[in-house]
């Protein structure tokens, strides 16, 4: 009788320390699956907008599937350790769960659009920093409203509340 | 009925290829039905009061439908009059903010900025239309409602004021792809989700500083006018009166 809570406790203990863990990856963002060196991507030649597809067009830029990283990765370099836990979640018919990097917080109440800043020649890098050198994507730009109000002022892009707030 | 103190033709834009938008609604065609109601919550995720927060006041709609009977049964008259936000050019409702959370646009859209709102209420208190709302609670939906919310436009967080907005999130985007395909933003092309909504096509939507609009050429006939324009509010939403 008396040995019996032994156990639940030390489950919760580890419980804890299991949850903290989760949650201290995902406070930092960094965390991902999978370390995807974006440097050696860019280097072969393949454009941001070829796996987040849609920015050009659409608002998001898209987080891509893995049917497309399959689409290189099931005849071309499947040999490193990183592509190998891409198959193993393709073998196990799973997405895999990318962390997003950036993102504006929900109170902030900003809808923003990639596809005109794409039309107005804005890089990639003016709001992501050089991914192109970068390993794990990394947030090396703070999004704050000085960033984006510097910007379209410079630009003389609409700096109206209503373009973004809604 | 007030009349109409502002012609349409009167209403001027800061250049030339500023819109000024506006509405008409025509309220021979109004059946009161409230699809435009219904449009409006489901585009603007505006949350459904319950029965008891509805009885202290706090139900919030961006359009609601005011009710005129004329007449005693059977002899009676029923008159349906869609009262959304009418984005007034002297807006009672902006001077009075206290943080400029709401404001008045080039486009003559009157912006409500829920970031920068506060919630002191006056703008709700100054407004003679009563179309501001305010929220008292973080909006919550029922499962599984809250997948059904509309991406494009922000979920408004406790102790925030809002209204209608025109859709300036339809605006936006009628822009954007008028951009995108090098060409100018026609007549209907942007259509918030009240008109899209009206089955009786009551409604009309557009640029009033464009002579051809439908919506200039609703708001010039004889029977269109301001609600309580007397009051110098300039509105921009015109009601064409039933004709009898």
């Amino acid at each position: 009788m008396l040995a019996a809570p032994r156990p639940r406790l030390s489950s919760s203990r580890l419980l804890a320390v299991s949850l903290s863990v989760v949650a201290g990856g995902l406070l930092w963002g960094q965390q991902q699956p999978i370390e995807f060196p974006h440097d050696k991507h860019v280097a072969a030649g393949v454009d941001c907008i070829d796996c987040h597809s849609g920015a050009d067009v659409r608002s998001a830029a898209t987080i891509p599937s893995i049917n497309k990283c399959m689409l290189c990765h099931e005849r071309l370099a499947n040999e490193g350790p990183g592509v190998k836990l891409l198959i193993e979640f393709w073998n196990r018919k799973r997405e895999v769960p990318w962390q997003r990097v950036y993102r504006f917080e929900r109170a902030a109440n900003v809808k923003f659009r990639h596809a005109p800043h794409i039309r107005a020649k804005i890089e990639c890098s003016a709001c992501h920093g050089n991914v192109a050198a970068m390993t794990v994507a990394q947030k090396a730009v703070e999004h704050t409203m000085g960033t984006c109000v510097s910007c379209h002022r410079q630009t003389q892009a609409s700096d109206d509340c209503a373009v973004c707030h809604f | 009925m007030s009349e109409q103190l502002v012609p349409v033709s009167e209403i001027q834009s800061t250049d030339d290829n500023v819109p000024r938008w506006g509405m008409a609604i025509d309220l021979d065609r109004c059946t009161g039905c409230e699809a435009c109601v219904v449009a409006c919550h489901v585009e603007n995720n505006i949350p459904v009061a319950t029965e008891d927060e509805a009885a202290m006041g706090r139900s919030s709609h961006w359009i609601r439908i005011d009710r005129y009977y004329e007449g005693t049964f059977p002899d009676i008259k029923v008159k349906y009059r869609p009262v959304l936000c009418q984005q007034c050019d002297d807006a009672p409702c902006e001077p009075v903010c206290p943080v400029y959370a709401t404001y008045q646009n080039a486009e003559g859209l009157n912006v409500q900025v829920y970031n920068r709102c506060v919630g002191t209420r006056y703008c709700a208190n100054n407004c003679p239309y009563q179309v501001r709302v305010f929220n008292w609670f973080d909006p919550e939906w029922p499962e599984p409602l809250e997948l059904q919310l509309n991406p494009d436009v922000s979920v408004r967080p406790g102790g925030v004021m809002e209204k209608c907005t025109f859709c300036v999130q339809r605006i936006q985007r009628g822009k954007l792809d008028a951009q995108a395909e090098d060409r100018k933003v026609g007549d209907g092309d942007i259509q918030p989700a009240c008109v899209q909504g009206c089955p009786a096509e009551a409604m009309a939507f557009g640029d009033l500083t464009d002579p051809e609009s439908k919506v200039s050429q609703w708001a010039g006939v004889g029977r269109s006018t301001q609600l309580l324009g007397e009051l110098g509010t300039k509105p921009k939403v015109f009601y064409l009166e039933k004709s009898d």
